[in-house]
């Protein structure tokens, strides 16, 4: 399965901890990567960034995983401190409110995750299959770890076991 | 008890310390009373120093961790004293320079009084302690258990100095370096 495969390729690749807030869609990238490392569930998204960006400063290679409409709430840590200090976190990101988005809180968000992301310098990588998941993940590890420069996994709909999907 | 004192009597209890220092108040005052040693300085990313501190306690279990707070920090990211409580990372201490103002933007007070230290006491995990001298600032890094939280009650400082606003390269470069991270090929360590 896809989660398996997008887990199994960050543990590859040296991650050695996380942190998130949950969604639906990262329950199991969230349960494969716990089997293997620590992975903390923080009450905000821009926590799971600073807390990442201090364990990655200590040594470390961490991964952050959230939701698109958290990353609203993540801008201060990525613009001010991840970047900015070229700290290299890989971020996996579940999309809300694209195609077949019933909830339209989510919408908005949904259209300006990659755009803000770009605007920002982070790149972005879409993933809508298993092959996917494993090729993307294992490059933004990459760019990460080793050029130190942001970039997102985005997880789209397609992928499906979001909390309402059809 | 200015910041800086307040700061001194910190380091002098835990000079072997890695230290986290918030954006403003904390960052000024730890580049001056610690003249510039290898610290993780905020020069911006207000309400994430708490938050970075758990992941570097958490990579770094052998090391004392020392968070230093401004209260407006803090407040804008209060739930990170429950991520505090709940990880409960047994070297790691959260310090706030209570001044009760954002002492960056100018000395605007803060909305109440933060009661810092009631806050921790109430998380059934997080030791907690309060300090208005330096001696009892000391005395309270040296004491107080970890996790914990200590309230050092300082007056607000005039304009902060030395300037809080840090070369983001000059402070990870260094503090890697005090984590006892390899230097990198591109690591350039320039002026703050």
């Amino acid at each position: 399965m896809w989660e398996h495969k997008l887990a199994d390729a960050l543990l590859e690749a040296g991650t050695d901890a996380g942190a998130y807030v949950p969604d639906a869609r990262l329950r199991k990238v969230v349960s494969r990567l716990a089997e293997q490392l620590p992975l903390r569930c923080l009450t905000r998204e821009e926590e799971c960034v600073a807390y990442a960006c201090g364990h990655a400063a200590a040594g470390g290679r961490p991964v952050v995983l959230m939701q698109c409409s958290g990353l609203g709430n993540a801008l201060n840590a990525i613009g001010s401190l991840l970047i900015p200090y070229r700290i290299g976190v890989p971020l996996v990101i579940s999309m809300r409110g694209t195609l077949g988005e019933g909830n339209p809180s989510q919408v908005p968000m949904g259209r300006a995750t990659v755009p803000i992301l770009n605007a920002l310098g982070v790149q972005t990588f879409s993933v809508r299959d298993a092959a996917a998941a494993e090729g993307v993940a294992k490059g933004i590890a990459r760019l990460a770890y080793d050029a130190r420069s942001p970039a997102a996994a985005i997880l789209e709909p397609e992928l499906g076991s979001q909390r309402d999907a059809a | 008890m200015n910041s800086v004192e307040a700061t001194v009597a910190v380091l002098a209890a835990a000079p072997e310390a890695l230290y986290v220092a918030s954006l403003g108040t904390a960052t000024s005052a730890l580049r001056e009373a610690s003249d510039d040693g290898p610290h993780f300085y905020f020069g911006g990313a207000m309400g994430c120093a708490l938050g970075c501190a758990l992941g570097v306690a958490e990579r770094s279990p052998e090391r004392d961790v020392i968070c230093l707070l401004g209260d407006g920090e803090l407040l804008m990211s209060a739930g990170s004293l429950w991520s505090l409580a709940g990880l409960a990372p047994p070297n790691l201490l959260a310090i706030v320079l209570d001044n009760s103002a954002y002492a960056i933007t100018g000395g605007q007070p803060t909305v109440t009084d933060g009661r810092f230290a009631r806050a921790a006491a109430a998380l059934d995990s997080l030791a907690s302690a309060e300090a208005s001298t330096p001696t009892d600032t000391s005395a309270r890094v040296a004491d107080t258990p970890r996790p914990g939280l200590i309230q050092a009650n300082v007056t607000l400082d005039g304009p902060l100095a030395p300037d809080p606003f840090v070369n983001p390269d000059w402070v990870l470069t260094r503090f890697e370096a005090a984590c006892g991270v390899p230097a990198r090929p591109d690591s350039t360590p320039r002026s703050p």
